[in-house]
């Protein structure tokens, strides 16, 4: 194993962030990112884990109490990385290290090793570092066998999101991954929340979930906090096995070849049902939306997003008033919202990421490149909208409350305000928060640090303040007062047109910068 | 009396602190093939992007067809077909996809559409159709990037390194559409290290040097005509010798190598 190579590869990533910060902008997104976001959130997460160490060894049940924070963060860990992206990004992919000197082996330790020290992770490293100081603190842990835990359990909880990762991945290369992926992430992102209630109302039910959870790595790690006797043994044994375990699975996939795709040639059609969607448009932007179409369902990544987005209303329905003491119409509301932008939210907030060199066609064109972002947020809009019946659909069938029009007024109405702010917003980000991105790639998150805030901020937004409103401002969420949600929505509607004039001009005036990103020169 | 196609005045592009371009003039005659050439960093690449409206000259004027150019301008754009340094195409798509994209951007009718591209593809053998773009060859995506600068019949055609990684067939059936072309009076402007193609092909040259700066400007049939060039004192009987005497020659011996 070459580690002095690997070694200069790692510090070639951080030479590589470093050089970001030569730029003003680049020191200033530094600054935020690191100091006043990362910071502050790696001591406030150690804390949380010193709070639940402290509280662990206070309540005297310090084992079994470890195991169950440790299987909690270790399971969000897992969850969010797949869900959201987090911690997944490549920044070597194997293909540019084969050009190094380094045998697979050596690859692969050299990609997970700069894998690893991924902000997101060590978000969650801080979390274990906290529980395992609050245990030591209290006199529950062992100075050397604690850092021993953490670092097995976190390089599991990398190796276990990388593999589930790297499996979806594969799936989305069959036919029916399309369909697949999306359904295995959604039970993966429901089955804590359907499995807490039956276990909490079910003793026996724990009993037999506690009795697998023995075998896993956080119940290891746990053991290995707060013994020092065989069952830390154990502990130790059972990390190292599933270190073991995971990597050889990771290394199993990585080096089954890919399927690719047969060779068929097809018929010129020239008539597609995306030139026949897109007619609807002026024909001046048919031809764009057409384009943009293509790009856009062609994309695994918008594919996953899009279909996971049909029957979110109908679960989130299902599973929000089950979990919560709310007014489960209130909740609605706020769902409805999400599925006004969630479908295409991940594209809306980035529209020019994916293009790579094809942005400089775009600015080619005789459209202007006004025309372009209209364009592409037109095809957006419209393909979110077309989740807003389906979802109306689901309420109609999995409503728990009696529903009247008015309540299918008002969740439309939502719905549609979700829909402009969201993309209105969306299209601000696109040119003060564009990122580069793999348009190939079906896992990871490739957003800026804007585009995620607005993504995930926004989702939390709709999910908190309906809620917030009714304690507050309840009339306005009550269905007698129906006709609110028509001046929201127009006044969403009037800032995404407004939004759409305005944001024309600064991207001719910010299209060089753009350029300079989509193409990777910046 | 002929009008000039190109002109530019006094363009300047500034990147910062960085001049890319400095005080270029520069004239191109309607009708002919024109070289634009330059060592790499020189800024060629630059001002074919303030020539297209790409980019925003710092200062400077630039008219093309006679008419002052700016990237707003659609309708001189749509007498303008461009092929870009870096291809500019939508890798999912398939090639017939792309260039009747292209070719309804640019104002062409269904009819015509259907037509060009069918042709345009059966004549640069792009008639894989079970590939999308991200899968074909370096040399095949520059064959659909050419057919996308063409499809249109544009008056004046700017080519950004052309010929590069295309075999020597497509080179040559490039060239003889080029020459067809500017027999009809349009006008190419392109750029090229390929310095013997860009001497038997172009009927004038432009050579700039680091940053953006005019050097030489000339007719390069001379060569053809007379045998050689007198500059500076010296004949040059290729354009190689030339361009390298005006931009620098470089030496370096690497002991090691």
């Amino acid at each position: 194993m070459d580690f002095e190579l690997i070694g200069q590869l790692i510090r070639l990533r951080y030479r590589l962030l470093w050089a970001k910060t030569r730029s003003r902008t680049g020191k200033i997104a530094l600054f935020m990112a690191g100091y006043l976001l990362l910071m502050p959130l790696l001591i406030l997460l150690s804390l949380g884990g010193f709070g639940a160490g402290l509280a662990a060894v206070r309540l005297g049940r310090a084992e079994q109490i470890a195991q169950g924070v440790l299987t909690g963060l270790y399971l969000t860990a897992t969850i969010t990385s797949v869900v959201l992206g987090f911690g997944l990004n490549a920044i070597f992919s194997d293909m540019e290290l084969r050009r190094y000197p380094l045998r697979f082996q050596e690859r692969f330790v050299a990609r997970h090793l700069t894998g690893i020290v991924d902000p997101f992770w060590l978000l969650f490293l801080a979390l274990y570092v906290g529980l395992a100081i609050g245990l030591w603190g209290y006199g529950a842990g062992s100075l050397f066998l604690e850092p021993v835990a953490v670092v097995a359990l976190f390089i599991s909880n990398y190796l276990l999101a990388q593999l589930a990762a790297a499996v979806l991945d594969r799936v989305m290369q069959k036919k029916s991954g399309s369909v697949l992926v999306p359904l295995v992430i959604f039970g993966l992102c429901l089955t804590p929340s359907l499995v807490a209630p039956q276990v909490q109302k079910n003793p026996a039910a724990l009993a037999g979930v506690v009795r697998v959870l023995r075998y896993s790595a956080p119940f290891g790690a746990g053991s290995l906090m707060t013994r020092t006797d065989m069952t830390a043994l154990n502990g130790f044994a059972l990390n190292v096995t599933w270190v073991l375990v995971l990597v050889t699975a990771l290394v199993a996939l990585e080096t089954r070849p890919r399927r690719t795709r047969a060779p068929q040639s097809t018929r010129i059609r020239w008539d597609t049902p995306y030139d026949r969607a897109a007619a609807m448009f002026s024909p001046r932007y048919a031809p764009l939306v057409a384009n943009w179409m293509r790009f856009y369902l062609r994309c695994s990544r918008f594919r996953i997003a899009y279909l996971m987005s049909i029957p979110l209303v109908p679960l989130l329905i299902f599973i929000f008033p089950r979990q919560t003491h709310g007014n489960p119409f209130v909740t609605a509301l706020g769902i409805f919202a999400i599925a006004g932008f969630a479908p295409t939210g991940a594209f809306a907030v980035n529209q020019f990421g994916y293009v790579g060199s094809g942005f400089r066609r775009y600015l080619l064109l005789p459209a202007g490149p006004a025309a372009t972002l209209r364009s592409s947020s037109y095809t957006l809009v419209a393909l979110s909208s077309v989740v807003l019946p389906l979802s109306l659909l689901g309420w109609l069938l999995l409503a728990p409350v009696r529903s009247d029009g008015r309540m299918f007024l008002m969740l439309l109405g939502c719905g549609v305000t979700g829909l402009f702010l969201f993309h209105g917003i969306g299209l601000w980000t696109t040119l003060f928060g564009a990122r580069r991105a793999d348009y190939y790639a079906t896992m990871g998150n490739d957003l800026s640090l804007v585009g995620n805030v607005v993504l995930i901020g926004g989702m939390l937004g709709c999910l908190f303040l309906p809620r917030l409103l009714e304690r507050t401002l309840a009339p306005l969420v009550a269905p007698e007062n129906w006709w609110v949600v028509i001046p929201a929505a127009l006044a969403a509607g009037a800032f995404y047109f407004a939004s759409l004039r305005q944001t024309g001009g600064i991207l001719v005036a910010k299209r060089e910068k753009l350029l300079a990103m989509t193409e990777g020169r910046s | 009396m002929r009008t000039d196609a190109i002109s530019i005045s006094r363009l300047v592009k500034k990147y910062g602190a960085t001049t890319a371009v400095e005080d270029l003039s520069l004239r191109v005659r309607s009708g002919i093939i024109f070289g634009f050439l330059g060592p790499n960093g020189s800024g060629k690449s630059t001002t074919i992007g303030c020539l297209t409206g790409l980019l925003d000259p710092t200062a400077g004027e630039i008219e093309i067809l006679g008419q002052r150019f700016n990237a707003e301008n659609a309708g001189l754009k749509r007498r303008m077909g461009v092929m870009p340094e870096t291809l500019g195409l939508f890798e999912p798509l398939y090639a017939h996809e792309f260039l009747a994209f292209v070719a309804r951007m640019f104002g062409l009718d269904e009819g015509n559409t259907r037509q060009r591209v069918t042709e345009l593809l059966e004549a640069l053998e792009l008639t894989d159709t079970s590939k999308t773009l991200s899968e074909y060859s370096t040399g095949m995506r520059k064959r659909v990037a050419f057919a996308a600068a063409v499809i249109h019949s544009p008056e004046v055609l700017f080519l950004d390194e052309p010929f590069e990684s295309i075999d020597p067939a497509g080179v040559a059936l490039m060239k003889q559409w080029l020459r067809k072309f500017t027999e009809q009076g349009r006008t190419v402007f392109l750029t090229s290290h390929v310095l013997e193609t860009v001497e038997r092909l172009c009927e004038e040259v432009a050579i700039i040097a680091t940053p953006g700066k005019l050097v030489w400007q000339g007719d390069v049939t001379t060569f053809g005509r007379e045998g050689a060039i007198r500059y500076d004192g010296r004949e040059f009987d290729a354009l190689e010798p030339l361009f390298l005497h005006l931009t620098g020659e470089k030496h370096a011996e690497l002991k090691w190598l």
